[in-house]
């Protein structure tokens, strides 16, 4: 009866207390760029030197810093000082975290520029063009119309064929590639964008968020039940793997299925199977589900965008199957003379992602309270804290919030001029956080093992999984989005 | 992933499992949480369309 769960030695530990998190350090790095980009509220151009990619068919003209401002500068010198200003935030944060700085320096430079030119492979004109009159514009008599946001699946795609055709390449990558840092860091900075929006369509927005609700429950009362359920009873799985199974399918993937299986009392090598297995059908959903969105949702944006949020696990592949989704209708959609307005339905699947994430902490107490009232008793000594909801609180969700509300507020309280001049510093701001999202892409690749799925003993938990997503999580997932969000349309961009 | 340094173990661990039939308690919380997720996601949609239809077309 799972009594191998109380084994106290060997069990999940609890989250860290002190220093810092990869949580903290993303909303001190997302901070950084959100203040510096509100220094065009106060006439400082702050951060107009970022540069990122534009439609190309020279490779020369490529790229270009966000602000006209800076047009006259040299794109190479820009460059170079956008990598730089990354490289530096991104190496203080390796530096708190304990890691060794040479060797991060090194892996993320290399990480970096492969990310960059993916994305700037991913703008060329022939792949990125979507509507008729820009091809006319730049001459072209045809185009894949993939959006220059093909940049991030290239990118996913050279990480993972580094993953698994050049593992002595990949493992010397592997610390630099902190996908969870620089997708939370990413998040941040887009809660300012995502309050911008707000603040030009409150009434959309409130809906959006009330409509967000419906995540919670979904992913927590529904999935987690059902998938617990299949696992025990039609997989034969124990409590131990059962339980951090669910959680890492329904809810949140990796920091659910570690937390659960921390709650449980489970062996490390569950928490760490489950986890493993969760990075690498995220990747696969990340790479089918938007496209799938596209050939039968092109009518229904917001519905497609929850669904990515309901349906993709691991904050990086839902908020990055969100941006790849909003590229391909909104693509779509331009190429047919409509043109959304931008970040709506990144901005919808990243709030459904983060409605799941609060509640993991409360969810795992719950577990923990079921399992050592009814299940397996804990230690004498090993009691159940109620501090263990804030110690598993995601925290860069409080960066999230507080680049959101700073923004609102600004913004309600702004004139139309006022207000465009906030949406122009959160578009400097929403540069690297698009560059953040590329490295994200790479590392993701980069950690997702393909030979997992060939280890002796591993069928029978993936099929767990692949029963799970595809049988019931993804269709489970579309039904509610329906539900909630058919009929809701993105603005148009004025 | 430190993923496969585990390999010769994941086959040993899943082998040594071994069946635990479900508990009442088990069984509870699964039929509880399916019952009030279900109740909660009506009551949502009930009120999200009574109280804030923005946006719907």
């Amino acid at each position: 009866m799972a009594q191998h769960a109380s084994t106290e030695d060997r069990s999940v530990p609890a989250p860290r207390t002190r220093g810092w998190s990869e949580d903290w350090l993303a909303v001190v790095a997302g901070a950084a760029v959100f203040v510096l980009a509100l220094g065009l509220l106060f006439g400082s151009n702050l951060l107009g030197w970022v540069t990122g990619p534009r439609t190309w068919l020279e490779i020369g003209k490529s790229v270009r810093p966000v602000s006209s401002a800076y047009a006259q500068v040299d794109a190479l010198l820009l460059l170079l000082v956008t990598y730089a200003f990354v490289l530096a935030l991104m190496t203080a944060a390796a530096a708190l975290l304990g890691m060794s700085i040479p060797k991060f320096i090194a892996g993320f430079t290399l990480l970096y520029w492969l990310s960059y030119l993916s994305w700037v492979l991913g703008n060329y004109a022939y792949i990125a063009v979507t509507t008729p009159a820009e091809m006319q514009r730049l001459g072209l008599g045809w185009s894949l119309r993939l959006t220059g946001e093909f940049g991030y699946v290239l990118a996913l795609l050279i990480g993972l064929a580094i993953a698994n055709l050049l593992p002595t390449a990949a493992r010397w990558l592997a610390e630099a590639a902190r996908a969870e840092l620089f997708i939370k860091t990413a998040i941040v900075i887009l809660g300012g964008t995502v309050g911008v929006k707000a603040a030009e369509q409150l009434g959309l927005a409130s809906s959006i968020m009330w409509r967000g609700l419906a995540a919670i429950i979904e992913a927590y009362l529904i999935y987690w039940a059902v998938v617990y359920f299949v696992a025990r009873k039609w997989f034969g799985f124990s409590r131990e793997w059962a339980a951090p199974l669910a959680s890492g399918i329904s809810i949140c993937g990796v920091s659910a299925a570690i937390a659960t299986a921390g709650a449980i009392r489970a062996r490390p090598i569950v928490a760490v199977m489950v986890s493993s297995l969760v990075v690498v059908f995220a990747m696969v959903e990340l790479l089918i589900l938007p496209f799938a969105a596209r050939s039968f949702l092109g009518e229904e944006p917001l519905v497609a965008a929850a669904w990515m949020g309901l349906a993709v696990k691991t904050d990086g592949a839902a908020v990055a199957s969100g941006a790849i989704t909003e590229a391909l209708l909104y693509g779509d959609a331009a190429a047919h003379g409509v043109k959304y307005s931008a970040g709506w339905l990144v901005g919808t699947t990243t709030t459904i992602k983060i409605f799941i994430d609060i509640f993991i902490g409360v969810w795992a107490f719950i577990l923990a309270y079921v399992w050592t009232r009814h299940i397996e008793p804990r230690r004498p000594g090993d009691s159940l804290r109620i501090g263990e909801i804030w110690e598993r609180f995601p925290k860069f969700v409080l960066g999230f919030a507080a680049t959101f509300l700073i923004v609102l507020v600004i913004g309600l309280g702004s004139s139309a001029d006022s207000l465009r001049t906030v949406n122009a510093a959160m578009d400097q701001a929403n540069v690297l956080r698009q560059l953040f999202f590329v490295l994200t892409f790479f590392s993701i690749g980069l950690q997702s093992d393909l030979r997992l799925l060939w280890q002796e003993g591993i069928a029978r938990l993936a099929a767990v999984y692949v029963v799970s997503l595809f049988g019931f999580v993804i269709w489970v997932g579309l039904l509610i989005s329906w539900l909630f969000f058919s009929g809701i349309k993105p603005p148009i961009a004025g | 992933m430190s993923a496969s340094n585990d390999k010769p173990r994941i086959g040993e661990e899943l082998g040594k499992m071994h069946a635990e039939p479900l508990l009442p308690i088990e069984k509870k919380l699964i039929a509880w949480s399916l019952i009030l997720g279900i109740v909660l996601l009506v009551v949502l949609i009930w009120t999200g369309n009574a109280s804030m239809p923005f946006g719907k077309g």
